[in-house]
């Protein structure tokens, strides 16, 4: 039985609510914050953002374990983690229930859609040692290098999902509403025009952005949310192995649920509110792993016998985890790693897999990338794609540029920027421009002029480098009418070609480009043309 | 003698032939009316060119605009007026890909000090149009006038409207930027730079900057084309830049060893004769630019310089 929920029971009269109502407006605030440094990663007419709109994946212990783990590396960007981790010490999994954005979401979730849904005991209580599993798993795969947070890691899940697939439909829906009005007759665009503006200079994108993968990682977001549906928190209480984490570690803080044992008459109400699921049988009994510390139940404790403090009451559940359980999640997370390093696309990497500017290496580049999407999100001619399966299922979700959606704009170095993680390095602009990310060539059977159909230039006329790493030379050709006729054929000079992939996306071929770009050459592994 | 004639009017006109039955003086074979559209800066039927060298490019722009009359012989009170400069490159001032920011501000200035209503400056750029805007020094400087009437606009996907190419050979038809074409008076501010297929880039050529659509299958018959689009609108008034000039791997450059000091300013209201001049910076003419030719010859102008009336300021 779980019918009662937050609002209805929000007499702010004792302490106990108002220090939820405390609660609530962190969660909000900081769900805010992060909508604004969302908005924010993006360019404002600033070559460096004035902002760390990192800051939540760089405060992510497990985030930040896993990639320097994988990535065999100690990452200093991610110190804010370290900071979380301590204060997760003291006062146990807060995090979860004042802080974590997606936790907001599912609770927003949780106080629309499922109000009145009425949800009994569907869940098995085992269930929530899975998300421990999953650390485990996700631990000792990283420790032997392959990096699988991403899949389970909730604030890259909220990013990845509001880059790729939430922001860009929110984007699209907005801009059709206001062509709809724009397009009405009488007064109503003089309305509609003004509210259009506002939108645009402060909350839409620039330009429409598109990715691959926005449907799947828009449904994979709304089953996280249906979830709802069966339990309360499911997703934090049986499979966020970030909740785990914390949980471990704040286990034995000191700031935790306390009950006063004369004065309890085990009514149960704090057991029925509690949406995580953090009371044992024993109401007095509190899984400190699992308690979030929303405060819900001193809220709704009739007798005032709750309270969050330190020192008493230390008797933290135990955890609920088999050795079998255990064993499996730590064996399967070394046993399939080698199964991932067997894939093909290890001897003979995709050729269209082009990288960031100032990627790492591929193995410490996959290693390290937390598949967040800020990358993404801030690529400013849209150019910056996830990856399906180019890298492997290990690179899922990485990012790739693909010239034919949008190239890397020379003078732009906003990806390294971002990146909380040091996978895509944060480079100078002089030495971004140096970087080479691949290699242009020319499909000669396709090109205009070199097939003598008629002059063209426009990738000669984008190519940015100073000295022009497309050049045009005048040469007679056969027409396909029979004639000699001279054109401007374009040439690539690799020497100059930074394979930023202008020329690929300006091609005004209609279907694929004549000129085009593969990672040959491309400075982060060798640099070199030919092996 | 000063004719004026309303935008809209004139393009009802043009596109009834009301003009061609009028007898216009040197019509040309598309049928568009050639010589100075505003009579007000040709003399006895002549164009006319203002030109000043040296000096600020703030000076040199009143200068040779003073030259032709003033501003408010071409912004009227009360009018909405259209900037268009070059914006189409990331790229900073010194390096000479985008109109001069400064040229662009007192062309703006003047325009607000004649008495109009509302000036906007717009370009659709081809690397990001934000970074081009910022870069180009032409944001700021547009801002940097403080006057709510100034806006520097990005171009609106949706107000592209089509227009037929009379008389088009390659294109028949193609999308122009609304806010252009409805605009009262429209001031075109281009800068002279090298383009490698069209081998300059000046006041025809600039015109692209409010085309819709994918602009780069205009390149594939690329002089006719950029002839054939100037038939469709005509700016009223043209200012172009060479304070700074491109020499080489234009139009979007990139080096410095590139660019050349001119500190030129040129203004007038015939684009074939202001592009004709414009080519003589480079040390060729305009002859022997393809496309400006090509406009000489379908009646958008005079390219032969010594019928050209040209004060020097």
């Amino acid at each position: 039985m779980n019918t009662d929920t937050e609002g209805t029971l929000a007499a702010p009269r004792k302490p106990g609510a108002r220090i939820r109502t405390l609660r609530r407006v962190s969660q909000w605030s900081v769900f805010l914050l992060f909508v604004f440094l969302f908005l924010n990663t993006e360019y404002k007419d600033n070559d460096v953002l004035p902002y760390a709109v990192n800051l939540f994946l760089r405060l992510d212990p497990l985030m930040a374990g896993a990639a320097s783990l994988a990535g065999r590396a100690l990452i200093t960007l991610v110190w804010p983690a370290l900071v979380l981790a301590l204060l997760t010490v003291f006062f146990g999994r807060f995090f979860c229930g004042w802080v974590c954005p997606l936790g907001a979401v599912i609770d927003a979730a949780d106080a629309t859609v499922f109000r009145k849904t009425p949800r009994g005991g569907a869940v098995p209580a085992s269930w929530r040692r899975y998300k421990f599993l999953i650390l485990f798993f996700l631990a000792v795969s990283s420790l032997f290098t392959l990096q699988w947070v991403f899949l389970f890691d909730p604030i890259s899940i909220l990013i990845r999902t509001f880059t790729v697939s939430v922001y860009p439909a929110m984007n699209l829906v907005l801009h059709q509403v206001f062509d709809g009005l724009y397009r009405m007759p009488g007064p109503i665009p003089r309305i509609s025009e003004p509210v259009y503006g506002f939108l645009k200079s402060h909350f839409l994108a620039f330009e429409q952005p598109v990715f691959r993968t926005s449907a799947f990682v828009g449904l994979l977001f709304l089953g996280i949310l249906a979830a709802e549906r069966y339990q309360r928190r499911f997703w934090c209480r049986n499979l966020c192995p970030l909740g785990g984490l914390l949980g471990l570690m704040g286990r034995f803080g000191l700031f935790r649920r306390r009950i006063t044992a004369e004065g309890c008459t085990r009514c149960g109400l704090c057991e029925s509110n509690c949406r995580m699921g953090a009371t044992g049988n024993d109401v007095a009994v509190t899984d400190h792993g699992a308690c979030i510390e929303c405060m819900d139940c001193q809220a709704v404790c009739p007798e005032e016998v709750i309270h969050f403090s330190g020192t008493e009451g230390r008797r933290p559940a135990a955890v609920d985890l088999t050795r079998r359980g255990v064993l499996a999640s730590v064996a399967l997370g070394a046993v399939t790693v080698p199964f991932f390093r067997v894939e093909a696309h290890g001897k003979a990497q995709d050729p269209l897999l082009i990288r960031p500017p100032g990627a790492l290496p591929e193995g410490e580049f996959l290693g390290r990338c937390t598949r967040c999407g800020e990358c993404m999100r801030v690529c400013i001619a849209n150019g910056l794609q996830p990856t399906w399966f180019e890298a492997g299922i290990e690179g899922m979700w990485s990012p790739v540029l693909v010239p034919r959606i949008g190239y890397c704009e020379y003078n732009c170095t906003l990806c390294g920027q971002v990146c909380p993680t040091g996978a895509i390095r944060r480079l100078p602009l002089q030495e971004k421009r140096k970087v080479k990310l691949g290699l242009a060539y020319v499909d000669r059977s396709r090109c205009l002029p070199w097939k003598g159909e008629s002059d063209c230039i426009v990738c000669e006329e984008h190519c940015p480098t100073g000295s022009k790493a497309i050049v045009l030379k005048e040469e007679k050709t056969l027409t396909q009418g029979g004639e000699w006729k001279t054109f401007k054929k374009p040439y690539i000079e690799d020497a100059l070609c930074v394979g930023c992939g202008i020329c690929e996306t300006k091609c005004p071929l209609t279907d694929r480009a004549a000129v085009l770009v593969t990672s040959r050459g491309e400075t982060r592994s060798t640099g070199v043309l030919a092996r | 003698m000063t004719i004026r004639i309303d935008r809209r009017t004139f393009l009802k006109g043009a596109a009834a032939g009301s003009l061609a039955a009028a007898g216009w003086p040197l019509l040309g074979r598309l049928g568009v009316p050639c010589g100075s559209f505003d009579a007000s800066a040709s003399d006895g039927g002549s164009p006319v060119l203002a030109v000043a060298v040296a000096g600020n490019p703030d000076a040199m722009v009143r200068g040779a605009v003073g030259a032709l009359g003033g501003m408010s012989r071409f912004v009227r009170r009360g009018d909405v007026v259209v900037v268009k400069p070059n914006i189409g490159w990331d790229r900073t001032p010194e390096q000479a890909a985008n109109t001069n920011p400064e040229v662009v501000r007192t062309v703006v200035r003047m325009c607000l000090e004649a008495g109009a209503k509302k000036v906007r400056v717009v370009d659709r750029p081809c690397n990001d149009p934000r970074r081009c805007y910022k870069q180009s020094g032409i944001k700021d400087a547009v801002e940097s006038i403080g006057n709510p009437a100034a806006v520097i606009e990005h171009a609106d996907p949706r107000m592209f409207i089509e227009k037929e190419i009379r008389n088009g050979k390659t294109l028949q038809r193609w999308t122009f930027y609304k806010d252009v074409l409805e605009a009262d008076r429209t001031i075109n501010v281009p800068i002279a730079k090298h383009h490698n297929a069209s081998r300059l880039t000046m006041s025809l050529k600039n015109i692209m900057g409010i085309l819709g659509g994918n602009r780069g299958n205009i390149h594939h018959d690329l002089d006719r084309n950029i002839v054939e689009l100037n038939t469709v609108m005509r700016f009223d008034l043209i200012v172009l830049d060479a304070v700074r000039i491109l020499t080489a791997n234009g139009p979007q450059g990139g080096r410095l060893q590139d660019v050349r000091v001119a500190d030129t300013i040129v203004a007038g209201t015939d684009p074939v004769a202001v592009d004709s001049y414009g080519a003589t910076l480079f040390g060729i003419t305009g002859k022997d630019v393809p496309h400006v030719l090509y406009a000489s010859q379908q009646g958008l102008g005079e390219i032969d310089l010594k019928k050209v009336r040209i004060l020097k300021v």
